[in-house]
């Protein structure tokens, strides 16, 4: 009893210096937020510029005078700039190309690194070293070969069977797409995130003899959602944003990719700034819709997966 | 596939299925990324051109390699690259991690501004940028007017082209880098600062003794990952630079598609290709070598 009399009476001094802690936790965190909201206005500049100048006109931004805003905001920019060409061409295209590189993949690569995480079988350490080459070989290294076995390829694009006489698959989406679904990015993740998962899942559905086809179809790839997030992301953004590749595979307009067709407002002597603004606005905002559904999985997946 | 109940040892029972798992992402990996280093190799001891059948000139590309002037700039552009990008870019992500690992409604709102970035094509990207470093009409030199300075060429200027380039990556690739300490922040367990906070350590203290020993693994995985993204740089420099002023932009991987899709020296371009392959393996292979010491790295 006499100690709870002591603690009544210490109670009001003990709150007091609780109070000042938490005011000076409270100013801490207010300085830190004024420190981030500027140093995350400072990193979003150059793209709020763009978004800024894709309003001008071109004389305003050829301007020795520089305003932040525009005089007037109208979306000529974005008409003339996206009736200059084949620009529904050019998005089809490079949604084409990403929808099919971000399903398969994510199909291919999650299973490969299920099987490496989950199963036993032989070789299967030194076949999962090979594959890590990927990760330690710049992808261009391999552009050049990859570019004539896809151009000799037999039997596709009037080929005949010694990969002689025609084109491949130069300028044909399956050339654009299927190179980019290799992915030892995708494996080694995915492998990281599975090895992560209760094991005690499929020991139960192996008892009511699931096969592991099974398995990792009913259990594995229905509780992999951050996972398929953020490879679906990565490979995602990776492939609409591809330059070399569409560059190096195509030459054709109707095989064009928005990244490819941007540049034509670009060249030696002039570059219409307010037609490649508006463009670039266009091009940038689904990648930035689509990190921003997956944004919650993405961070959660990349923990989950203890990618470290 | 399993059932036979006597359990055994789970090393002792092999998964047949697995390879046919595997088949798939392997077929395209081989394809791909296999059997083209054998194909690179081979060509580059050849005089391939596109047109005709190449014939077998043995080293003589890669001695030809070694007096080339715009080879020895590329690879010593990109080595520059590399160095001035790679560690401000990996120690800004960090600094941001660190900051924005607590507890606030505000995290998802700077993070995705540092990341945001990064999503956005290389392309559009470049281009802003071109404007901004514009001479005449630029974000840069307009602000540099107001405050009454004098302007700059920027990248028309062969002493800054290269750090205006890089200057860029930086800003591109941060958010990257800062996302993956973040999570590997997450990974360190909170009793760790508890105990520290016991002993009376301070935030320094407590980030050079517990923060950066246990980001270890996490600071490995993103230097590797990050010397072959640098070293395969090319999309900013044909964009913003071309390789100029003076070659004193051109790169690696710019003059492996130069030489190839622009000049169709097939063999030539393959012995360069196959110089940037040895890069990549000797530096990764040193990083694992020294970067991994003691730790239990499993990255492969």
């Amino acid at each position: 009893m006499p100690q709870k009399g002591e603690e009544k009476e210490r109670l009001p001094e003990r709150r007091m210096e609780e109070n000042k802690a938490m005011k000076k936790r409270k100013i801490n965190h207010i300085i830190w937020g004024i420190c981030m909201a500027a140093a995350s206005l400072f990193m979003l500049a150059p793209v709020l510029m763009m978004f800024l100048t894709s309003f001008k006109s071109i004389d305003e931004i050829r301007t020795a005078a520089f305003h932040l805003f525009p005089r007037a905001v109208s979306v000529k920019n974005y008409v003339e700039a996206m009736t200059s060409g084949g620009w529904l061409v050019y998005f089809r295209n490079s949604l084409v190309i990403t929808l099919a590189a971000v399903i398969f993949s994510l199909l291919f690569n999650t299973i490969a690194g299920y099987a490496f995480a989950r199963l036993n079988f032989r070789g299967s350490k030194i076949l999962f070293l090979l594959l890590m080459i990927g990760l330690m070989m710049p992808p261009q290294v391999t552009m050049l070969p990859t570019f004539l076995i896809m151009a000799k390829f037999p039997l596709v694009g009037g080929n005949n069977i010694f990969g002689a006489g025609g084109t491949g698959f130069i300028n044909t989406y399956a050339g654009l797409v299927i190179p980019l679904v290799a992915g030892s990015y995708g494996v080694f993740l995915s492998k990281q995130f599975y090895e992560n998962f209760p094991r005690a899942l499929d020991e139960a559905a192996e008892i009511d003899g699931a096969n592991k086809w099974k398995v990792y179809f009913t259990i594995y790839l229905p509780n992999s959602k951050s996972l398929l997030a953020t490879l679906g992301l990565m490979k995602a953004v990776a492939v609409w944003n591809d330059y070399l590749w569409p560059l190096v595979m195509t030459n054709s307009e109707s095989k064009k990719t928005v990244q490819l067709a941007l540049t034509m407002f670009k060249t030696d002597g002039y570059t219409q700034w307010n037609y490649l603004m508006a463009a670039a606005v266009l091009i940038v905002i689904p990648m930035i819709v689509l990190f921003l559904c997956a944004q919650k999985y993405f961070v959660q997946g990349i923990v989950t997966s203890g990618l470290k | 596939m399993n059932k036979n109940p006597g359990r055994k040892k789970p090393e002792e029972r092999y998964d047949r299925c697995a390879y046919a798992m595997i088949f798939p992402a392997y077929f395209i990996f081989a394809v791909f990324i296999l059997i083209p280093i054998a194909v690179v190799i081979y060509y580059s001891i050849t005089n391939f051109n596109l047109y005709s059948a190449p014939q077998f000139v043995g080293l003589k590309n890669y001695r030809n390699l070694f007096t080339d002037g715009d080879f020895l700039t590329g690879i010593k552009n990109t080595l520059v690259y590399t160095v001035l990008t790679l560690f401000p870019q990996l120690a800004l992500g960090l600094l941001v991690a660190v900051m924005l690992y607590r507890k606030s409604k505000l995290i998802p709102v700077f993070r995705t501004a540092f990341y945001l970035p990064n999503v956005m094509s290389m392309v559009c990207m470049s281009m802003v940028w071109l404007w901004i470093y514009d001479p005449a009409y630029g974000l840069l030199n307009a602000l540099l007017k107001m405050f009454g300075c004098s302007t700059k060429q920027w990248l028309q200027d062969p002493n800054m082209a290269m750090l205006c380039v890089v200057i860029m990556s930086i800003w591109k690739s941060c958010g990257y880098s800062m996302v993956i300490f973040l999570s590997g922040l997450t990974s360190i367990p909170g009793s760790l600062y508890e105990a520290a906070s016991l002993d009376g350590a301070g935030p320094i203290r407590k980030f050079t003794s517990i923060t950066w020993p246990m980001l270890r693994p996490t600071t490995f995985f993103l230097l590797v990952t990050g010397i072959v993204n640098s070293f395969s740089v090319f999309e900013q420099i044909n964009i913003m630079t071309g390789g100029g002023p003076l070659n004193r932009t051109t790169t690696v991987v710019h003059q492996i598609y130069r030489r190839a899709f622009l000049e169709f020296k097939m063999g030539y371009a393959s012995a360069m290709s196959v110089i940037l392959l040895l890069f990549s393996i000797v530096i990764t292979a040193l990083i694992f070598r020294f970067g991994s010491q003691g730790q239990d790295v499993e990255v492969a």
